[in-house]
């Protein structure tokens, strides 16, 4: 029985249950505001209720006196599936920040943006606030990715931020991620196929059973490249060549660990593409040529594969934080400080909307456990309840078992 | 228990052997010799006291000393007995006999009818051994059928073994090979005699030997399959269809792999690296999400239409999203 790559990442859960088309992306996006959105404007009308409620019974009277009347609520203004999508991309980029903080591998940090973006395709940030999502999902990517540390010394690296604090959304988080835990990453892949390139361009290539062009021939071709798409022939030393790979690997890794991680690529290609796409941006010209190496022209799924590349690269390029030759870098900083902007408005008007039944996190975790008393009175007797039929169990096994032993001190003393 | 009520009603002594509280051999009695133990010899079963076996047969065989009874016991075979009724105990050590011998289980057999033939012949084989009724033809047939079980077992084995040497590596150092041929020899010697011991040179092939019992619808015994070597991934493998993994690679990024001792020492092989590395470069390169999903979806509908919603909705991964309300 045999397998290709291809069947290998099929099987993956990347593929079964986080792969999705632009479409289904997007309505994905819009049912999900809009069950947050009525939640919350439910959970606040019911708030008001009862304020109202309260006010009348106790100072309906007084209000009169006074003349002041009482505040009509406007309906709560809930963010929109693009603002919620550019909260949760602004976050993503501080998640970068927060990786190179306490100096994670990339991988962590790439999966904790991972945890997070599909955390937020099914929850809203109106729901969740991302900034406590995101230390947890941070969090989480560092136990899944083996970079161990210890929850102490995680939550002392943010200002305010209790053990409590990360650790109440953790299990809310891997719920929501179905227990998917396993996100490949094109980082390795690009490594791979960087390895390959420079043997090719050595010249010790073994021809692959579907292509069995002689090596020779691409090694030649391979020295002639041209430097830009539909430039002229050049002529390079293996040394040249094998420095423009290096180039072309930098630049691609750049774009891996940035533009890739911070829009929708891993929910629409696969790490195969995604970083022969980032490589297709860095050096169009000698990925064109090693795919041509890979795949012979003729085959029908050259073109289908190369449109793919292209789609996925032009993606990656739209992102703001790509930086194409062509814009200066006072262009970018205006882009940059408009953005800051735009974000510090929304970040208010998330203020506004959040969900009033959802704000404190690590409450919402206590009363789920054992013995929350803190809980509403529905809760504490349920609570009471509980205690008193495990005080039911003990002494039901007491009668069976016998007693506890008595603590050898006191034997002592006895004796 | 006994020694009190028999204290209280008089030393009866009659009353005290049926108590089994006076050895038969040497009378002597419980009550002088607290620490008494009797044992019983599965020849007869008749009881006599520790002292007694020590005395009558340390020398050797010797002949039970109850009278009317002349069966030679030995010594070794004496124990204690494990149920009260002497009768019961012999019923279970020939139960436990014929269990041995007549080990056939259901699976065996062709259908159950003739499975509970079998069952039966065995539970009359048994009574028959219990009752004494036949006994020195019931044992003939048993050691028979016995000694066929065994003479078959041994040549499916030599067989396969066998067959696991013609299959095992040719390359062997001549010596050994020379030493695992004697063997082999050997054993094809010792099943011969065995055979030529049941008075059948050829009991299958001949079919008609005598084995003591022939029952309908007993499957044929094959030899079980050798073991083959463990396979972790269960028979699949992976074909690259875009690489061919070098023996070695040289860029900057892993020269200091390649000589730093921590990664070594841990026994890291860099063509694990290698070969994980160029995978996950082409895995997926020809999966085309977008078409592969909606061909996905649109199989799944097919699956809403044919089954019933509830298995559908079970099937489809992404419709049991919105678990996230624990609270």
């Amino acid at each position: 029985m045999k397998l290709t790559e291809d069947d290998l990442y099929r099987a993956s859960t990347q593929f079964k249950h986080w792969s999705f088309t632009p479409s289904q992306l997007a309505a994905q996006r819009q049912k999900t505001n809009i069950q947050a959105s009525e939640r919350v404007k439910a959970a606040v009308a019911r708030q008001r209720a009862q304020r109202a409620k309260h006010f009348d019974t106790a100072s309906a009277s007084e209000s009169e006196r006074n003349g002041t009347p009482v505040p009509t609520d406007r309906q709560v203004d809930c963010l929109t599936v693009a603002e919620e999508k550019k909260l949760v991309d602004t976050f993503c980029e501080k998640a970068i920040d927060l990786g190179g903080f306490f100096k994670f591998p990339i991988e962590v940090t790439a999966t904790g943006i991972q945890f997070l973006r599909r955390f937020y395709l099914f929850n809203s940030p109106m729901t969740y606030e991302p900034q406590t999502i995101s230390r947890s999902a941070m969090f989480v990517a560092n136990k899944t990715e083996g970079h161990h540390l210890t929850l102490e010394k995680y939550a002392a690296g943010f200002p305010k931020a209790t053990t409590e604090q990360v650790l109440a959304p953790e299990y809310l988080i891997v719920q929501a991620l179905r227990f998917n835990f396993d996100i490949r990453h094109p980082f390795r892949a690009l490594k791979g196929g960087h390895l390959d390139m420079i043997e090719m361009a050595r010249g010790n290539i073994t021809p692959l059973p579907s292509n069995p062009e002689p090596a020779l021939d691409i090694h030649s071709s391979m020295l002639k490249l041209p430097r830009k798409p539909n430039g002229p022939e050049t002529n390079m030393t293996v040394n040249d060549l094998e420095k423009r790979i290096t180039d072309a690997y930098s630049h691609a890794s750049h774009i891996l660990k940035t533009a890739a991680l911070l829009t929708d690529a891993y929910f629409l290609y696969t790490p195969s593409q995604i970083w022969l796409s980032a490589h297709l941006l860095a050096d169009e010209p000698l990925t064109l040529f090693y795919l041509s190496a890979k795949l012979p022209s003729s085959s029908p799924n050259y073109p289908k594969i190369l449109a793919t590349l292209r789609s996925c690269a032009d993606l990656l390029s739209s992102h703001h934080s790509f930086s194409s030759p062509t814009t200066t870098p006072a262009e970018k900083q205006a882009r940059d400080k408009k953005e800051k902007e735009e974000v510090q408005a929304l970040i208010k008007k998330l203020r506004h909307c959040r969900d009033p039944d959802k704000m404190d996190l690590v409450k919402l975790n206590q009363a789920q456990k054992r013995d929350a008393v803190d809980a509403g009175g529905l809760e504490e007797s349920k609570a009471k309840r509980r205690k008193l039929e495990r005080e039911g169990y003990q002494k039901e096994a007491d009668d069976f078992w016998g007693p506890e032993l008595p603590r050898r001190e006191n034997g002592a003393k006895a004796g | 228990m006994s020694r009190v009520s028999s204290r209280a009603s008089g030393t009866s002594t009659k009353r005290l052997a049926e108590d089994g509280d006076i050895c038969p051999v040497c009378k002597s009695s419980r009550y002088l010799n607290p620490n008494m133990r009797f044992l019983v010899n599965p020849e007869c079963y008749h009881r006599m006291c520790e002292s007694c076996v020590d005395r009558i047969f340390s020398h050797g065989p010797a002949p039970c000393p109850i009278a009317g009874c002349k069966r030679t016991l030995r010594k070794a075979r004496f124990r204690s007995q494990t149920f009260e009724d002497l009768k019961v105990e012999r019923e279970v050590d020939i139960r436990r006999r014929v269990a041995r011998v007549m080990n056939k289980t259901e699976s065996d057999f062709e259908t159950l009818a003739d499975y509970n033939n079998y069952l039966e012949t065995v539970e009359t084989v048994t009574w028959n051994l219990i009752l004494k009724i036949d006994l020195e033809a019931t044992e003939r047939r048993l050691r028979l059928w016995e000694e066929a079980q065994k003479a078959e077992l041994e040549s499916l084995y030599s067989s396969a073994s066998r067959r696991v040497l013609s299959t095992a590596d040719q390359d062997l150092q001549s010596d050994t090979q020379r030493v695992i041929l004697k063997k082999s020899g050997v054993q094809r010697k010792t099943v011969s005699h065995s055979s030529s011991a049941a008075d059948t040179p050829e009991p299958t092939a001949a079919g008609n030997a005598d084995t003591g019992f022939r029952f309908h619808g007993l499957k044929k015994r094959v030899a079980p399959e050798p073991e083959k070597p463990f396979d972790p991934y269960g028979g699949w493998s992976l074909e690259p269809q875009y690489y061919v993994v070098q023996p070695d690679y040289d860029v900057d990024f892993i020269t200091g792999a390649k000589t730093d001792i921590h990664h070594l020492a841990g026994g890291y092989d860099l063509r694990d690296f290698y070969s994980r590395a160029l995978c996950e470069a082409f895995s997926g390169f020809g999966v085309f999400v977008q078409d592969e999903i909606i061909a996905r979806e649109n199989g799944v509908v097919e699956r809403v239409r044919t089954e019933t919603q509830a298995a559908a909705s079970v099937t489809v991964g992404v419709r049991d999203v919105n678990m996230d309300d624990v609270f």
